[in-house]
């Protein structure tokens, strides 16, 4: 018996996720650019009902055609570790072949997702989806990253967290493409309307974003989300903005990438080899520095 | 290195994922990524996760009695997708009397209610480590 893509595609992003330096190269030959599928994100506090949500738009969006998601979770920095738990909502999906679910750990990485995600995300891409879901960790403060990876991101607000001024305070709101006011059902729902409509809602560069109130865990308001979802993905479209976010996730794969790269050259370096930079050369290693990440940038242009 | 990716999954129709949870964790604080899927997963659920989660290997609970039938479904079950590589390990309420039989049905390692946290996961470290050299 063949193995399936499925199967193919979980161990390409395995060895991405190892910075398999192959994989990687593998990868980055991958086009980041099809404007078929959607990259949507999803972010808010924990127990917010992300997962929920997603196994919802999975479910709905799974019926017409491949759609994936990308569930991160956050490592334990004592060993390393993680347990991930995301799925345990998406329990029932697993039967639909159009459906891929993959969870992740952000290896220890802040901003709520791994260095390698848009590096997966190419290799995801390859294979035909719509869209394409990406559940941060949702940690709370800098969860930011999400905004520079992908094309529509949803930002969960839950009532009576206490957590609608910590959200405004924190900048999360800004990165709304589309406001879920999730646990509709709960007492305070309204005001947090309200409060989200008054504090957080302005046209940035002629989007609004506009407010959805859901019962996830009932499916309730799941229809209109993703007809906002759909509204927002035109509007990317209509404006030429869509490639215009997918550069700036090859920029964050570029940084993450170089981050990691770097590391893993200081780690090979003796430290013999600073003892210039120690006693009085200092200011010649900037200066070198400096230079190299100049070419380096400038040759990105060749590509 | 890259830490190793274990599905833990609790077949059956039980109710008590207390010890499934408390294996994931041990496992998580020996450095391994651990997919947890809840309750009540189907054989056909557990096998569909584990390709799509790509793990090196899969620890099932079962406290309801149909070890029997669940365990060997599951190997079974990655045989026909073929992914007969991925082992697979099973711990519960599990008479010693059924050990021989889940073992011969290609369980690689049956842990009962004694075992301790250190060995199941010093048994998954040198499982997986094996089965890739
Ligand atoms: N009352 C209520 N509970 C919900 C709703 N959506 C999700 N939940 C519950 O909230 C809990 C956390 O949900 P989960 O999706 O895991 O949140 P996450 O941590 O943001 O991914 C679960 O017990 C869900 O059943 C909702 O709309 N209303
Ligand atoms: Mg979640």
């Amino acid at each position: 018996m063949p193995s399936s893509w499925q199967r193919q595609l979980a161990k390409e992003i395995s060895q991405i996720e190892n910075m398999a330096p192959a994989a990687l190269a593998a990868a980055a030959s991958l086009p980041l650019d099809r404007e078929r599928v959607q990259v949507i994100g999803i972010t808010g506090p924990p127990g917010g009902g992300k997962s929920t949500l997603c196994n919802q738009l999975l479910q709905k969006l799974g019926e017409k055609a491949r759609v994936a998601a990308l569930l991160v979770d956050p490592s334990s920095p004592y060993s390393g570790g993680a347990i991930l738990g995301d799925r345990i909502r998406m329990q029932s999906l697993v039967s639909n072949p159009n459906i891929y679910i993959r969870s992740l750990s952000n290896r220890g990485n802040p901003g709520g997702v791994g260095s390698s995600l848009v590096s997966i995300l190419r290799a995801v891409m390859a294979w035909d989806f719509s869209h394409i879901i990406i559940e941060t960790v949702g940690a709370g403060q800098s969860e930011v990253k999400i905004a520079s990876i992908a094309d529509t991101v949803l930002v969960v607000s839950v009532p009576n967290l206490g957590d609608d001024i910590q959200a405004v305070k924190s900048g999360i709101l800004e990165i709304a493409d589309i406001f879920v006011i999730n646990k509709a059902d709960l007492p305070g729902a309204d005001s947090l309307y309200t409060a989200l409509r008054e504090s957080a809602q302005r046209a940035v560069e002629g989007w609004t974003a506009p407010l959805c109130q859901t019962v996830a865990h009932q499916g309730i308001g799941i229809d209109a989300l993703i007809e906002e979802i759909e509204r927002h993905r035109q509007w990317l479209l209509d404006s030429d903005r869509l490639l215009q976010k997918r550069r700036n996730a090859a920029k964050f794969e570029v940084a993450e990438l170089s981050r990691v790269l770097l590391e893993k050259h200081l780690e090979k370096l003796p430290t013999a080899a600073l003892a210039g930079y120690l006693s009085h050369r200092g200011g010649n290693l900037l200066k070198k520095l400096d230079a190299a990440y100049a070419e380096i940038l400038n040759s990105l242009e060749e590509v | 290195m890259a830490p190793i990716r274990v599905l833990i999954a609790k077949p059956g129709l039980d109710g008590h994922d207390r010890g499934a949870k408390v294996v994931a964790r041990a496992l998580r604080d020996a450095g391994m990524e651990v997919v947890y899927t809840g309750l009540r997963q189907s054989p056909e659920q557990i096998v569909q996760a584990a390709i799509q989660e790509d793990v090196d290997i899969i620890g099932l609970s079962c406290l309801s009695g149909a070890h029997n039938s669940l365990f060997p479904r599951v190997v079974e079950l990655l045989r026909e997708k073929g992914a007969e590589d991925i082992p697979v390990f099973g711990g519960g309420v599990i008479p010693e009397a059924d050990i021989p039989g889940l073992r011969e049905a290609g369980i690689a390692a049956v842990f009962t209610p004694g075992a301790s946290l250190e060995e199941i996961a010093a048994f998954v470290r040198e499982k997986v480590r094996r089965d890739n050299a």
